[in-house]
């Protein structure tokens, strides 16, 4: 398989599940930073809450690496 | 672990009232509960009320005080000046610091207000001494004159129309009695001095103040003399004060030593004293007897009836029975061995787990350090960030930051020894110093699959692990629905375990059936548990289970990123060929930043893991914290 479409595909998977992150962490954390300033009790909470969207952008990195290490060797 | 509670009941003839606090106070672990239903609160009699009263007041005294004096180093024995000072009668003690009070306040204000006055002149008194400079050469113009006053003028110069409008107003309003010198000082500045009579002084300040003119003002006590004096004033009093700064000093450093520390022994003493009485407000009391109702760890009952039983024998503690609810109000004590103590916060930081329920510090004093070992990996890396956390440990006091470190160091160890194990000392510099030989190269491609692998293991691990507590807790609570609820997840992800393994030949074709089977049966199982809405978000819920477990991978992805970090720090050094010294200082503040990243990162990330995946599958926060009533001693 070609490497430059295989690179596109992957650069793809990252950089459209971190523009989802970051999307969902600016609201969260505008919202998060209003609460802990109400209540700095809630700063545990709010960092799980934060941590949340993480995962998508934790698996377009998952899903690019397959792409560059592991479909070129089930193509040969 | 969380400590085991008691609620208990202490009652006392209301002779022995003074003695069962004192007695309580000393003893410092009963909780004591806010409102007592079936009783009357104890009201304070006309004399203890009136020496609240007394006592809050010096308390401001003395606190306002305190914030005046420097600060000293506490003398070794203070805590047997804090005992001596207790032991005394609270009022011998109100009565000796009203007294220093009277004798100390004024001289200590005056001090400081004296010493105030001086740093604001050092200050200010160079700004008008430069002005004055700059007027010098236009006052020499001009012979001083009795009943004369003086006017200084600084103007922008392009604002300098203003003085040709002063020479043509002036006359009018001074009989021509006047004189007006302007010059220009600086490149941007026009100065100019206006000598009238003093009888004119209103009419021209109003003048000049309806045409916005600014004046240069001067301290009071230097308005009404010659400039050449006023200027030589400044500059002596400008010589003198740095003397008398450090006389104040000396003056406030003697006060403080002499002071200071019976100062504070004292407000801590009142302090404990106020506290005592205050916390009477809680207690119940009939016409004879007091009612105490409060909370403390089971393990010290014994101690604190002896203790009782040494005030008086007319004093009763006994045990309640808890109901349901009121087990679920206990407050939360948390008790763990010595290494495990330091992640007691991290906990915290969630929320106090409810009592009855699991404590998870032990298991993230575990995984925690790992995961963040796993993450960073790097034996360099690991070293600089375990010197650090040292270093601070050392310089902290027992408590947050102590906490912090600690956690840190049993982090950085795990990352040296995940370090040795990918082989990397500062990315692959450690390979090229001193041949490290790498066992599990996780930045070459081809091992990339077995880290992912390795993540999904560790989070297979503990996420089973979350479900095996839960399921005890939910047994050990009787919760019917949460016991159904964590089975039916599992015998779920059981299912797809399975059928992963026949998808890739780990299973023989025979068990697909079995592990369909097995998912139908959690996910009909979990739909029962959740009720019509089950039918929609039983799916989901296993979904997200198996999100759950994907999201583990972080351990290997945020750790290749730091690993490709890393490298890059190296290349770019090794670009420098020419500028040696200069690629090693782009290298290392480069590694600096990964460092600061890797600390930052990995933290975050492990906890997340914990938070949101692992302390999800058990956990259940809202615990009350425990404020026992004690003396707060001396800090």
């Amino acid at each position: 398989m070609d490497v430059g479409s295989l690179a596109i595909g992957a650069g793809i998977a990252v950089g459209l599940a971190a523009i989802g992150t970051g999307l969902a962490q600016g609201r969260i954390g505008s919202a998060g930073a209003g609460t802990v300033a109400e209540k700095p009790e809630l700063l545990g909470s709010m960092i799980v809450l934060l941590a949340i969207p993480e995962t998508l952008i934790i698996l377009g990195f998952a899903v690019a690496a397959m792409i560059m290490l592991v479909l070129p060797g089930m193509a040969k | 672990m969380l400590v085991q509670m008691a609620k208990i009941q202490i009652i006392g003839t209301r002779n022995v009232l003074d003695r069962t606090v004192r007695a309580l106070h000393h003893a410092g672990v009963v909780q004591i509960e806010e409102k007592l239903p079936t009783v009357q609160p104890l009201v304070l009699d006309a004399g203890a009320a009136r020496q609240r009263e007394e006592i809050t007041l010096l308390l401001a005294r003395l606190d306002a005080l305190l914030t005046l004096l420097p600060k000293r180093p506490q003398p070794k024995n203070i805590s047997a000046l804090y005992e001596g000072e207790a032991a005394r009668p609270a009022n011998d003690v109100m009565v000796d610091s009203k007294n220093a009070l009277g004798q100390l306040d004024a001289p200590a204000q005056d001090l400081v207000r004296r010493h105030d006055q001086l740093e604001a002149d050092q200050v200010t008194l160079p700004r008008y001494a430069k002005t004055m400079r700059q007027l010098m050469p236009l006052a020499a113009e001009l012979a001083p004159l009795k009943n004369y006053e003086t006017v200084a003028l600084l103007v922008e110069k392009k604002f300098s129309a203003v003085i040709e409008m002063l020479r043509q107003q002036l006359p009018a309003l001074t009989n021509d009695q006047f004189e007006l010198v302007a010059r220009d000082i600086e490149t941007d500045t026009t100065a100019a001095i206006l000598v009238f009579p003093r009888e004119h002084s209103a009419a021209i300040h109003s003048m000049l103040g309806r045409e916005s003119i600014t004046q240069v003002r001067l301290p009071d006590e230097l308005t009404n003399v010659p400039f050449k004096e006023a200027l030589a004033t400044i500059q002596n009093r400008l010589a003198t004060i740095p003397k008398e700064l450090e006389q104040s000093h000396r003056e406030l450093d003697a006060l403080a030593d002499q002071w200071r520390t019976r100062l504070a022994v004292w407000s801590a003493v009142l302090h404990d004293h106020l506290q005592a009485l205050e916390v009477q407000g809680r207690f119940g009391a009939t016409q004879y007897t007091f009612v105490v109702v409060g909370w403390m760890p089971r393990a010290q009952l014994p101690a604190l009836r002896d203790a009782l039983a040494q005030v008086s024998d007319e004093i009763v503690l006994e045990e309640s029975r808890l109901s349901e609810h009121e087990r679920e109000h206990a407050p939360i004590v948390l008790s763990n061995p010595r290494p495990a103590r330091p992640f007691e916060f991290l906990v915290r930081l969630m929320a106090l787990p409810r009592y009855g329920t699991i404590d998870p510090t032990p298991i993230m004093a575990v995984f925690l350090p790992i995961f963040f070992g796993m993450i960073l990996g790097d034996v360099g890396y690991g070293i600089v960030v375990l010197l650090g956390a040292w270093y601070l440990m050392r310089q902290s006091k027992p408590g947050g930051l102590r906490s912090v470190s600690t956690v840190i160091i049993y982090c950085a160890v795990w990352s040296i020894l995940f370090g040795f194990l990918y082989g990397e000392f500062f990315g692959e510099l450690g390979e090229h110093l001193f041949h490290m030989h790498p066992y599990f190269p996780r930045g070459k491609s081809e091992w990339v699959v077995t880290l992912f692998a390795f993540s999904l293991a560790l989070g297979v691990v503990q996420i089973s692990l979350g479900f095996a507590l839960g399921i005890y807790q939910a047994i050990k609570l009787r919760q019917r629905h949460e016991l159904l609820d964590r089975v039916a997840k599992v015998i779920a992800l059981i299912g797809i375990f399975a059928m992963v393994g026949n998808l890739a030949y780990a299973l023989p074709p025979g068990f697909m059936t079995l592990s369909i089977a097995l998912l139908l049966v959690g996910v009909v199982l979990l739909m029962y548990t959740l009720g019509w809405m089950g039918l929609i978000l039983a799916p989901i819920e296993i979904l997200g289970v198996v999100g759950n477990i994907l999201s583990y991978l972080r351990l290997a992805a945020i750790g290749l990123s730091s690993v490709y970090l890393a490298m890059v720090a190296n290349k770019l050094t090794e670009r420098f060929e020419d500028a040696l010294i200069l690629g090693i200082i782009v290298g290392a503040l480069f590694h600096a930043l990964n460092i600061a990243l890797g600390i930052l990162s990995p933290t975050i990330q492990s906890l997340r893991l914990h938070y949101v995946e692992f302390f999800t599958k058990f956990y259940e926060g809202g615990g009350e914290g425990y404020a026992p009533f004690k003396r707060e001693g001396i800090r």
